[in-house]
């Protein structure tokens, strides 16, 4: 359970070009369930998402993580609490390109000192369930849009972290890789884990699968429902 | 165990990061390497030049002492050993029979000398491993000379010198005084010159003072006086080709700078990712070392090697015109290895360290920003 208390987000505080991105946001977001965080651009959902993720620190409020308050913590631990507790996939994908599909899905567990066969079985695991493990030595720049997006899931996974975040995880794809990526999220909701999604896209909050809906406009909830 | 695994998956990743700029990694080897490998040469043959000089002096007598006719050097008489043994302090004088010849046959200059102690007799020769190179001198060869004369003159060989440096014996043929005097026409009452023992070193100075104002036409030499000025020359040559260098060098460093400090935005990027999946600034930092580390050890060791090849192996052919000059030096010897390691400490703290704190630095101000700009895009 993630439990967001009066959290607010200023940008350049102090300074004339001083923005606020997040007012007073307090939400609860269930284990387990899919939640949208829906919104037209520049409504800080992204900024909601990072600071979720421990990307990024609220300027006043707090988050805690299952009863564990979490926006004091030290960065050591919050990058510890980013790799295993929670699998980003950015809306840009974000995978480094010159190396692997494999490589790619590993980097997130090397900091873990794990043994090299075991992390290479689990990631070649996950590339069969995308079914892209004759692929795992090419690099990524030469795969297509559909491929990459699989890619990044699988790198969200590779710890097996117990809550995705996704943000506009369709804003790159057409209606076709959309629902499948839609599916591949019904999916991980069926293994149990939490899912948070930062969308606009109707394709993704009217999905059937998503238990709530967070709608976010100038940086303050403006409504916070069970999707009908 | 876990440590382990962790480094060894940085270092991985890492190589396979170095790998993906080939060409401008490989561009900032070469370069670097080049540096390391003309720094590493200078030091090398200055070392061992000196090593060699200090080899050569040590069995040498504490003071010569030529005669000098015109400020050139002289046939000594054997006389003037009485005088100078009679100066207090002086334990011993002895002349000395030395000379060069040259042998059209060969090419080859040999340094002539009559031992202090002679093991074999009239007629024959004891050779050094650089005349044995020639072909002629193995142990019962005989070695034919022109005497001042043109008369042609025999040695028979009876012995290759040992030598624990080339430069000490390599064209070296010891005779007897009597074949010496008999090839070169030298009188029984001279010598080349004298050498002297002296009791307490320390009044070496006062010696040679007391034997100029004895013997004015003479020209008494320390051992350290000589010893000192080979420092001084080798030194002060390394200095010079050092100078000629340093233009490379900071050429080098303002490209390995360039190189180092400036992150480009792709770099930027892959650090906020690798922060944004969970990657600790310290494991940041760590791979960044390992890229620096490996880049500029590969460059110093390859240097390094390259630089041992080109002095001891390949003759230092490419700075020995400017360190060597053979008005100093005999014509041709190699090298023996004389390594100072102090000196590589210095060069490994000069090159692989501050390139790769350079590369840690701008990767540090990367890494401890928040990573959530990757989230935009």
């Amino acid at each position: 359970m993630i439990i967001l208390n009066g959290v607010s987000k200023i940008f350049n505080q102090g300074q004339q070009n001083q923005f606020v991105s997040l007012q007073d946001i307090s939400i609860t977001i269930p284990p387990r369930q899919v939640t949208v965080l829906k919104g037209p651009s520049g409504s800080g959902k992204t900024t909601l998402l990072s600071i979720i993720g421990g990307m990024s620190r609220p300027t006043s409020g707090r988050v805690t993580m299952n009863g564990r308050e979490v926006t004091s913590l030290p960065e050591r631990f919050l990058s510890a609490l980013r790799r295993e507790t929670f699998g980003f996939i950015f809306q840009q994908f974000n995978l480094i390109n010159g190396i692997s599909i494999l490589e790619n899905i590993m980097l997130p567990a090397y900091p873990n000192g794990e043994r090299h066969t075991l992390l290479k079985a689990r990631a070649l695991e996950l590339l069969a369930m995308f079914g892209l493990e004759a692929r795992a030595a090419t690099r990524v720049e030469l795969l297509s849009g559909g491929e990459v997006q699989r890619v990044a899931i699988a790198r969200a996974l590779i710890n097996n972290p117990e809550v995705i975040i996704a943000d506009e995880p369709t804003a790159h794809l057409d209606s076709k890789l959309s629902v499948e990526l839609m599916a591949i999220m019904e999916r991980l909701k069926a293994d149990g884990k939490t899912i948070i999604m930062a969308s606009h896209d109707p394709l993704v909050y009217d999905a059937g699968v998503v238990d709530n809906i967070v709608e976010i406009r100038d940086g303050r909830i403006s409504c916070s429902n069970r999707p009908q | 165990m876990a440590n382990i695994e962790k480094q060894r998956a940085i270092i991985d990743f890492t190589l396979s990061s170095l790998m993906r700029r080939k060409g401008k990694n490989a561009a900032l080897l070469v370069v670097y390497t080049l540096v390391v490998t003309a720094l590493a040469s200078v030091m090398f043959f200055t070392k061992s030049i000196k090593t060699e000089a200090a080899a050569v002096l040590a069995d040498a007598p504490e003071l010569v002492v030529q005669r000098l006719v015109a400020g050139r050097h002289e046939m000594i008489p054997l006389s003037y050993v009485e005088k100078i043994s009679s100066i207090r302090g002086i334990r011993a004088v002895r002349g000395r029979l030395w000379g060069y010849y040259y042998d059209p046959v060969f090419g080859s200059n040999y340094t002539l000398l009559v031992p202090r102690e002679l093991t074999f007799g009239d007629g024959e020769a004891a050779v050094g491993s650089g005349v044995a190179r020639s072909g002629l001198a193995e142990v019962g060869n005989i070695m034919p000379f022109r005497t001042y004369q043109g008369e042609l003159f025999t040695l028979t060989v009876a012995q290759v010198l040992p030598s624990s440096t080339e430069l000490v014996s390599a064209d070296l043929v010891l005779l007897s005084s009597g074949d010496f005097r008999a090839l070169f026409g030298v009188p029984e009452n001279m010598a080349t010159d004298l050498v002297a023992e002296v009791a307490n070193p320390s009044e070496i100075p006062t010696i040679t003072a007391k034997i100029v104002k004895l013997l004015p036409d003479t020209r008494p030499i320390a051992r350290d006086e000589i010893l000192r000025t080979y420092e001084a020359i080798f030194s002060w040559r390394s200095g010079i080709l050092l100078a000629i260098l340093s233009g490379a060098l900071l050429a080098f460093f303002i490209f390995a700078w360039d190189k180092a400090t400036g992150l480009s935005a792709e770099e930027r990027r892959e650090i906020g990712i690798l922060k944004a999946i969970g990657w600790d600034v310290a494991d940041v930092l760590m791979m960044k070392l390992w890229e620096g580390a490996a880049l500029s050890l590969t460059a110093f060791v390859t240097g390094v090697l390259l630089a041992y090849l080109h002095v001891f192996a390949g003759g230092a052919s490419l700075i020995v015109p400017v360190l060597k000059g053979w008005s100093v030096l005999y014509p041709s010897f190699r090298l023996t290895p004389s390594i100072d390691f102090m000196q590589l400490g210095i060069l490994f703290f000069l090159t692989v360290i501050p390139y790769t704190v350079a590369t840690i630095v701008p990767s540090w101000r990367a890494a401890i920003a928040a990573p959530d700009s990757v989230m935009r895009g």
